[in-house]
């Protein structure tokens, strides 16, 4: 015995018999729910009649703010006219004035600003703007790329948002990694603490190397770990400048760290 | 009755008209979404030093090969001492050299034996006096990425030149592996040697080559400190004041080439210290009875006195970092000890150690985190000690190897120069800042006191 399997051709017609008389009523009742009531209008039916309510049990109503007319006093210039405030005598000023002392002492501590987390590099007066600049077009650099003998691999160029930064240049992502690296400091990291799960900050470098927005984006669990990791992120900075070759105006890293003792 | 269906079917409806829209948006989104570069990468035990191969560069004339050859090897030593990468066997590399991109077999170098991540090349020509070298260096492991380093060099033809080249060229790629902090291969290391007969301040390069002197004052010169520009060499000098010597400090312009003037001052007065923005100076001096630590202008006016004890306070360190502490030597707890105090002289503090004995030449590191020193332990002879200064943790970095002096740190923090006798003479030598990689620089007569150049 086979089983007859049900055709689709039906339930697909009937399907779209019942989606367009749907649709079709849909646009129906909206029209026809638009027709006729005019809300508010002459015919009394939907009016709304409003009225004002002087005063309901324990609810206080503020007063209303009418202004009336005070006949005592008025601000309009009277007969009378005020004498005017006698002068307080003086007294004749004979003591010695406190002399000014010409070396004056100087605050013990002066707290002068952190140099460790300040910029030291502003942006050079001749700053190329972004977009203009890139390696000169010289032949030394213009070819080679994919060129190699045994791998078909040309020229893939995307714009910024290429994707595939890490691959065009792994070499920066091994800077990275190895200053960041040289950065984190063992001696950070709380002493009692023998392993860590994995730590994970995310942080933008910018076209001049600058490092932004350093967050935790996975916490390890242990204060001290992530406040090492950020260190040793935020001890990075300035990075080296972007490729000259990346089209893009800033990379985002995911940098994690795996604490062991 | 306008309609008779159920309330339900109005929903439904509304609802595949929203999913719509939610479509038609996300479908928008999408190319806004992707508009960010980014990568992923993360630290764990270890550093992993990616593995570089430097090709002997191919040489275009008959004239050019000694060049040639020199130009690889030293970008070759270069990167062998940075301490950033690992530098693949000579002896494991492919037959066939590329001397431009267009002849570089990529899976030969990254393939093993060679196991090259990025690979240095190029050629080098000579015509008449001149010569010209290409040198690029490509990542191997990916063909279509652009070369990290393609570099055009001109100049004279002469092994001076040629040597500056490859420092430049493998400044350049350690610059770029390291992430930001430039290599060291063009820096200068002073000291001072007797091969003239008398003690004079000499230079060299930091892999000992081009030594060459700088004073001929035929008396006794001593601690020579680079000023941060790298153009001035302050260090103690002894003019003879009629038949006495007194030591002084002198400032010698390796711009001009000669000595600039500095004020002398009574009593004894040596072992000079630039701040790190180089416009002070702080020395020993006796000027006042007690060898204190006193600081004046760069050019030596205006001398004020900053340590006020029973012992003599001498060689001063600043922090290169901050410039607002400064490690000194005393021995106002009777035997020499580290002191710690602030750029004008307060809270000073002495930096405890867990044995004792006599500690001495401390030399602070370009990031202000480490302090290297010299220290006898009762037990031994005098070995370099790098400490941590935010938890005092110690680590010994030289061990039974005669003495082992004088540690100065090279500007990128990796790499320090220090004297040792450990051959049976005076020498100077350099090393990773973790006690690895120890070379020999100098070998003729008896050299101390070497300082490296910041720049």
């Amino acid at each position: 015995m086979t089983m007859q399997q049900p055709g689709l051709k039906g339930p697909l017609l009937w399907s779209l018999i019942l989606h367009s008389a749907l649709f079709g009523s849909l646009a129906v009742s909206t029209i026809m729910s638009h027709r006729g009531d005019l809300w508010g209008g002459p015919g009394g039916g939907g009016a709304v009649s409003v009225k004002l309510v002087g005063g309901m049990a324990g609810v206080p109503l503020p007063r209303p703010e009418s202004v009336t007319t005070n006949r005592v006093v008025d601000e309009s210039k009277g007969l009378y006219k005020s004498e005017p405030k006698p002068k307080p005598q003086e007294i004749p000023n004979d003591a010695t004035p406190i002399p000014k002392f010409t070396k004056e002492k100087q605050p013990r501590y002066v707290t002068r600003p952190s140099k460790t987390l300040e910029d030291p590099t502003p942006p050079p007066q001749n700053a190329v703007p972004y977009g203009q600049g890139g390696s000169p077009a010289v032949p030394y650099s213009q070819f080679g790329m994919g060129a190699g003998a045994s791998t078909p691999a040309g020229m893939q160029f995307g714009g910024p948002g290429g994707g595939d930064f890490g691959g065009r240049f792994s070499w920066y992502v091994t800077a990275v990694t190895s200053r960041v690296s040289s950065n984190w400091l063992e001696s950070t990291v709380d002493p009692a603490l023998r392993w860590a799960p994995r730590a994970v900050v995310s942080f933008d470098i910018l076209r001049n190397g600058a490092v932004a927005n350093v967050q935790i984006l996975q916490s390890s669990g242990n204060a001290s770990v992530d406040a090492s990791a950020m260190r040793a992120i935020q001890s990075s900075n300035p990075m080296q400048p972007l490729p000259n070759e990346y089209p893009g105006n800033k990379v985002s890293v995911e940098f994690w760290f795996d604490f062991r003792r | 009755m306008r309609t008779f269906r159920p309330a339900g079917w109005r929903g439904t409806a509304a609802c595949a008209v929203l999913y719509g829209f939610a479509f038609l948006t996300m479908a928008a989104a999408a190319p806004g979404a992707r508009a960010q570069d980014w990568f992923r990468t993360g630290t764990g035990l270890g550093v992993n030093k990616p593995k570089v191969a430097v090709a002997d560069f191919v040489s275009r004339n008959d004239t050019s090969t000694s060049l040639a050859a020199l130009f690889g090897d030293v970008v070759r030593n270069d990167l062998d001492f940075s301490g950033v990468v690992e530098v693949a066997s000579k002896s494991f590399y492919p037959t066939q050299v590329p001397s431009v991109p267009m002849e570089l077999n990529y899976q030969a170098w990254s393939d093993p034996p060679t196991s090259a991540q990025f690979l240095a090349f190029g050629n080098l020509t000579v015509t008449g006096t001149s010569e010209e070298i290409q040198a690029w260096f490509n990542d191997v492991k990916n063909p279509s990425a652009p070369p990290v380093v393609g570099q055009v060099y001109r100049g004279d033809a002469n092994e001076e030149q040629t040597r500056r080249f490859a420092h430049q060229f493998a400044d350049e790629i350690i610059a770029r592996l390291s992430g930001g902090i430039p290599g060291v291969a063009a820096t200068q290391i002073s000291f001072v040697s007797t091969r003239s007969g008398n003690k004079e301040i000499w230079a060299m390069d930091y892999d000992g080559a081009n030594e060459h002197q700088l004073t001929s004052l035929h008396s006794i010169a001593l601690t020579p400190r680079w000023s941060p520009d790298a153009d001035r060499i302050a260090f103690t000098c002894y003019p003879t004041a009629g038949s006495i010597l007194s030591a002084q400090i002198c400032v010698y312009s390796t711009v001009s080439s000669r000595l600039l003037n500095w004020p002398r001052y009574r009593g004894t007065n040596s072992s000079p210290a630039w701040s790190p923005d180089g416009t002070k100076i702080m020395f020993m001096s006796s000027m006042l009875g007690n060898p204190e630590l006193f600081i004046s202008e760069a050019d030596g006016s205006r001398p004020k006195r900053l340590t006020h004890s029973t012992g003599a306070d001498t060689s001063a360190a600043w922090n290169p970092k901050t410039g607002q502490q400064v490690a000194f030597v005393s021995d106002r707890g009777g035997t020499p000890q580290l002191y710690i105090m602030d750029a004008d002289g307060s809270e000073v503090q002495k930096v405890e150690l867990t044995d004792k004995g006599y500690v001495i030449d401390p030399a602070w590191s370009p990031n202000g985190q480490l302090l290297a020193f010299s220290w006898r332990r009762p037990s031994g002879n005098y070995d370099l000690y790098v400490m941590d200064i935010a938890t005092h943790a110690l680590v010994e970095l030289t061990r039974d190897a005669g003495r082992n002096e004088r540690p100065s740190w090279a500007p990128d923090g990796r790499h320090m120069v220090f004297e040792s006798t450990r051959t049976g003479t005076r020498q100077i030598w350099s090393m990773l800042a973790d006690g690895t990689e120890v070379r020999q620089l100098t070998t003729q007569g008896q050299n101390e006191s070497p300082n490296w150049s910041p720049k």
